[in-house]
């Protein structure tokens, strides 16, 4: 290993993955440093999902190396547990546990993962609830909010468990437009606080503010990796450029 | 003899009948949910022999006759010198049978939560049981409230199968045989109990629409 970089936060060797005959990951190589809020960007089937799944495996791999912090992500069982409470996920529909109020939601896995007191994790609770916006909607269970407060809810769920690093999987693909700023808003707050983050988007002037580096899939593979600037203005490669124009087209 | 009759000179006994039916039934019903738990843990664990086992327990108890299964307690175990009590034996059918369907209760109950809670609970590190205990059988319960309610109401009346062995006191079924081949009860005798089975399920029925509607998932 090269001493002279610090281990990168996440880091892909190689990844490969089929379903069936589908080569949805092709020898995939990537690494976010701390502190370093990567985009993913590119058409839908192109894998993007997929690879941000395959991080705190929600979707298994068929080869390659996939590392946190230098160490291989756990096959399964409690070591994988304990590797997936140092992610957190935030997901396309939210997935906020349908039977609890929103606060017991975010007081869950603190009390049940971290072991930590009931009267401290809902205390942190509410300031998570309190900075995303929804402290008000604390005692509301999921079905009672709007698209756009349960995936607050839903960042401030992932936020409890102090997490080293956030994924997000289309956060804002599911809501309706007038709801999708709010998100983004809390997510570029994150951002700004330094937050290492891997965002699968499709919200282009959102990865263009808040992106330190974005990188662009189709068909399976990484095609192009660049700062937003450049991948915005000036793409490298052809594939970018389609793309890109096909939704200045719409 | 008549309804009047009837009722004076087996009042107490009708009465001692339907506690002893309330009695079986909430044992039965009691054991078949804590067993229709765990097996229905099992066939979703991800240890393959467990979920096997607990398929095969389910395939097993569901298509079974309560009779033949009460029969085989009763008569057929003594030759492996294995002998109960015949309430054992009674309260034993009656758990199982109604725990095979409160596990294909409480299957189709999870198949209400969206699999991406599931993707949720273990992208925040919960454990397996963690899982189970928090998020999949709270949610699961409350999704099966009216079927459960016809499982009680269904074991209450396979507890019926008492009167088919000379179990002491009489079940609701069993006072009927009795007052029939000691007295000229008739077809009188047999209303009287199927009035009391027809109240408790019918306040069964009761109190299941009020817990539903108050356990409710709003989704």
């Amino acid at each position: 290993m090269d001493n002279h970089s610090p281990v990168p936060m996440i880091e892909l060797r190689h990844v490969e993955k089929y379903y069936g005959d589908l080569h949805v990951l092709q020898d995939i190589s990537l690494s976010v440093r701390r502190g370093e809020v990567v985009v993913i960007i590119g058409p839908s089937g192109s894998g993007k999902s997929t690879l941000c799944r395959s991080i705190n495996r929600l979707e298994t791999i068929d080869s390659g190396e996939i590392l946190l912090e230098g160490n291989p992500i756990p096959q399964e069982g409690k070591k994988l547990a304990e590797l997936r409470a140092q992610i957190g996920m935030v997901f396309q529909s939210f997935n906020l546990f349908a039977h609890m109020s929103v606060l017991d939601n975010i007081t869950l896995a603190p009390v049940e993962v971290l072991k930590k007191g009931r009267k401290e994790a809902r205390e942190e609770a509410l300031q998570l609830l309190e900075r995303v916006g929804v402290r008000d909607q604390a005692d509301k269970v999921p079905a009672q909010l709007s698209g756009g407060q349960q995936q607050r809810a839903a960042i401030a769920r992932s936020l409890a468990m102090h997490p080293k690093v956030m994924l997000f999987d289309e956060p804002t693909s599911a809501l309706d437009p007038e709801m999708i700023q709010e998100v983004l808003n809390v997510i570029a707050e994150l951002a700004k606080e330094g937050m290492t983050m891997l965002i699968v988007t499709h919200e282009m002037n959102f990865a263009r503010r808040v992106a330190d580096r974005v990188i662009f899939m189709d068909g399976g593979q990484i095609v192009e990796e660049n700062t937003p600037d450049c991948f915005f203005s000036d793409p490298a490669s052809q594939r970018a450029r389609d793309f890109l124009h096909s939704l200045h087209a719409e | 003899m008549g309804f009047t009759d009837l009722l004076s000179k087996y009042g107490a006994q009708y009465f001692q009948a339907l506690l002893t039916t309330w009695r079986l039934t909430a044992i039965s019903f009691a054991g078949a949910f804590i067993i229709g738990i765990l097996i229905t843990v099992a066939r979703v664990s991800p240890i393959r022999p467990l979920r096997i086992f607990g398929d095969i327990y389910v395939q097993i108890f569901r298509n079974i006759p309560g009779a033949a299964l009460l029969i085989l307690l009763v008569y057929a175990l003594p030759y492996l010198q294995i002998v109960f009590p015949y309430d054992v034996c009674v309260t034993v059918a009656t758990i199982l049978i109604p725990s095979a369907f409160c596990s294909e209760h409480l299957m189709s109950g999870m198949n209400t939560i969206s699999p991406g809670q599931i993707e949720a609970a273990r992208s925040l590190g919960l454990t397996f049981l963690q899982m189970i205990r928090r998020i999949i059988i709270p949610q699961a319960l409350r999704s099966s409230v009216l079927p459960m309610t016809n499982l009680l109401v269904a074991t209450m009346l396979t507890t019926s199968l008492a009167s088919q062995v000379p179990m002491r006191p009489r079940d609701l079924t069993g006072i009927v045989s009795y007052i029939n081949t000691h007295d000229t009860g008739g077809v009188t005798a047999f209303v009287i109990s199927a009035v009391l089975y027809c109240l408790t399920a019918f306040a069964i029925g009761k109190a299941g629409s009020l817990v539903d509607r108050k356990v409710r998932i709003l989704r």
